[in-house]
């Protein structure tokens, strides 16, 4: 345990030094917030009242959370992994006496740390400076807030991983990482929230785990989900991609044995 | 004489570059046809969105969902043509990273041509193709009437607008002469410039819709001929000769933004790696 604690402090540390990249990234973040707030304020201009379930002001804590998730949850990709077997490199983790699975989940625990410091709560902030949110007042909601933000980035981890394994056969992910950004991006929520879609493709992202990573949590924030069985989704999902990935690995290895490394 | 048959060099090897960029991104057949499938699909996604919420709003800043559509599309097809043309500057700054310029510039052959030439991104297609379906819904839902001076002037209005899209990726890659760690900044007006071109541009805020109508000119290039082209009411009230200025606006932004360019390259010091 305290290897992977270590291996999650280092990577915090890591991720701490890129200074520039975090106030452009905040900047962008930032402009592509104003940009969605305003699409949503000239909908909601035109049509009074709340609209499935959000009025205007949580529509626009959903466009400010959901920007902050980007580099938090890693929507659009992480490809370490996969470069590690591309190069090679992999093989050497692989060997190494810690569970190969474990090691880079406390790697993207500790880089999660990070960016939510450097990057969610400052994206959130701007947002909540400047636009009229709807934030909870209950301290208890924001204390769920919290165990929910762990779950997406483990179910978002979960996810990844399993892609990242894919360059064992694919060798090239790029094919794979342009599918994966454009199937997160719709059924996770982050596009347009869930509730706004029609009833037939809602019971289909209600089948997916990619709502665990942005949807739930905001849901949450806003106060439109009891909390408890909001977690279990999520928790369920955390547990079902880690046993997926595991078993992908396994197969992967053999796959590395048979190849002689 | 002399000069035409150096340019007509210069375009061959130039086209010799390009071909063995095609290649190189075919290298893997099945990542290739992912990549084509992938760019198509993260646009209808966004498409599809928008349509998912026109499903509980009628208008967006009195824009009906053809109409929007019709942005979408115009938006999408050109900045399409644009991100497979300008893919060698989008990537630029890991040319700078690696010493690679220095390669370039110890050729007989043009920079800017080179880096395009080297950088051109056929997967991009994928973004060109669902364009014009999205066009092809637009036209479905909105009746434009075509009179001649609108036919003429649409494809003006799509070279106009990627080659207003070319030079801000030109812009970003100037941008690494002088630093290579801030370029995400510039993607602020790159994808953020093409995300807002997909929307009626005065349903935007003072500053930022003064941004992209006077210093980076997407809504000259956009908004303005698209008031024309749909014969909309414009409550910005611009002028009306704005709506055909496309032309002039883009070819003024990429004269500026070769000017930068030339700027930079005399900056440019190899960090000899």
């Amino acid at each position: 345990m305290r290897l992977y604690l270590e291996v999650a402090r280092l990577s915090f540390r890591r991720h701490l030094a890129y200074r520039a990249a975090t106030i452009a990234g905040l900047f962008t973040n930032s402009v592509f917030g104003v940009l969605i707030a305003a699409v949503f304020t000239a909908l909601y201009r035109d049509r009074a009242g709340d609209v499935a379930g959000f009025s205007l002001p949580e529509a626009l804590t959903f466009v400010w959370a959901s920007q902050s998730l980007i580099t938090f949850a890693a929507l659009w990709g992480w490809w370490e992994i996969a470069t590690a077997i591309k190069t090679g490199d992999v093989v050497a983790d692989l060997m190494k006496p810690f569970s190969f699975q474990g090691y880079w989940l406390s790697r993207d625990l500790g880089r999660a740390a990070c960016h939510f410091l450097l990057r969610m709560l400052p994206t959130f902030l701007v947002g909540g400076l400047f636009y009229d949110l709807a934030l909870p007042r209950s301290p208890l909601t924001w204390l769920a807030v919290a165990p929910s933000l762990v779950l997406a980035v483990v179910v978002s981890f979960g996810w990844r991983f399993v892609l990242n394994l894919s360059a064992f056969w694919l060798l090239d992910h790029r094919g794979i990482s342009s599918i994966a950004v454009l199937v997160v991006n719709f059924f996770s929520g982050f596009l347009v929230p869930l509730a706004f879609f029609p009833p037939e493709l809602r019971a289909v992202t209600n089948l997916l785990p990619f709502r665990a990573i942005v949807m739930l949590p905001i849901e949450i924030l806003l106060g439109q989900r009891a909390v408890a069985p909001a977690l279990g989704i999520q928790l369920f999902w955390a547990v079902a991609l880690a046993l997926l990935a595991q078993a992908v690995l396994a197969s992967a290895v053999r796959k590395v044995v048979i190849q002689g490394g | 004489m002399g000069r035409v048959s150096e340019l007509m060099d210069e375009l061959t090897v130039c086209g010799h570059l390009a071909a063995a960029r095609v290649r190189s991104e075919m290298q893997y057949r099945l990542s290739f046809a992912l990549q084509i499938v992938g760019t198509f699909g993260f646009y209808t996604i966004y498409f599809l969105s928008i349509f998912i919420l026109f499903g509980h709003f009628e208008t967006m800043g009195g824009w009906r969902v053809g109409e929007i559509a019709f942005l979408f599309g115009l938006a999408g097809l050109s900045f399409g043509i644009a991100h497979m043309v300008a893919g060698g500057f989008a990537s630029f700054s890991d040319l700078i990273v690696r010493g690679e310029f220095d390669r370039v510039l110890l050729r007989p052959v043009g920079a800017i041509l080179q880096v395009i030439a080297t950088g051109v991104q056929l997967r991009n297609l994928g973004d060109v193709l669902q364009g014009m379906v999205v066009l092809g819904v637009a036209l479905r839902l909105v009746a434009i009437d075509w009179t001649l001076g609108r036919l003429l002037y649409f494809p003006v209005v799509v070279l106009s607008i990627a080659l207003l899209f070319v030079s801000l990726f030109a812009l970003q890659a100037t941008l690494c002469f002088w630093t290579t760690e801030a370029t995400e900044v510039a993607n602020a007006f790159t994808y953020g410039g093409r995300d807002l071109a997909r929307y009626p541009i005065h349903i935007f805020d003072g500053w930022l819709r003064r941004l992209f109508l006077f210093v980076i000119p997407v809504g000259l290039v956009v908004y303005a001929p698209s008031l024309y082209l749909l014969d909309k009411t414009d409550p910005l009230d611009l002028p009306t000769w704005t709506r055909f200025v496309a032309p002039v606006a883009g070819l003024a932004f990429a004269l500026l933004a070769g000017a930068a360019w030339r700027l930079g390259v005399r900056h440019y010091r190899s960090t000899g790696t």
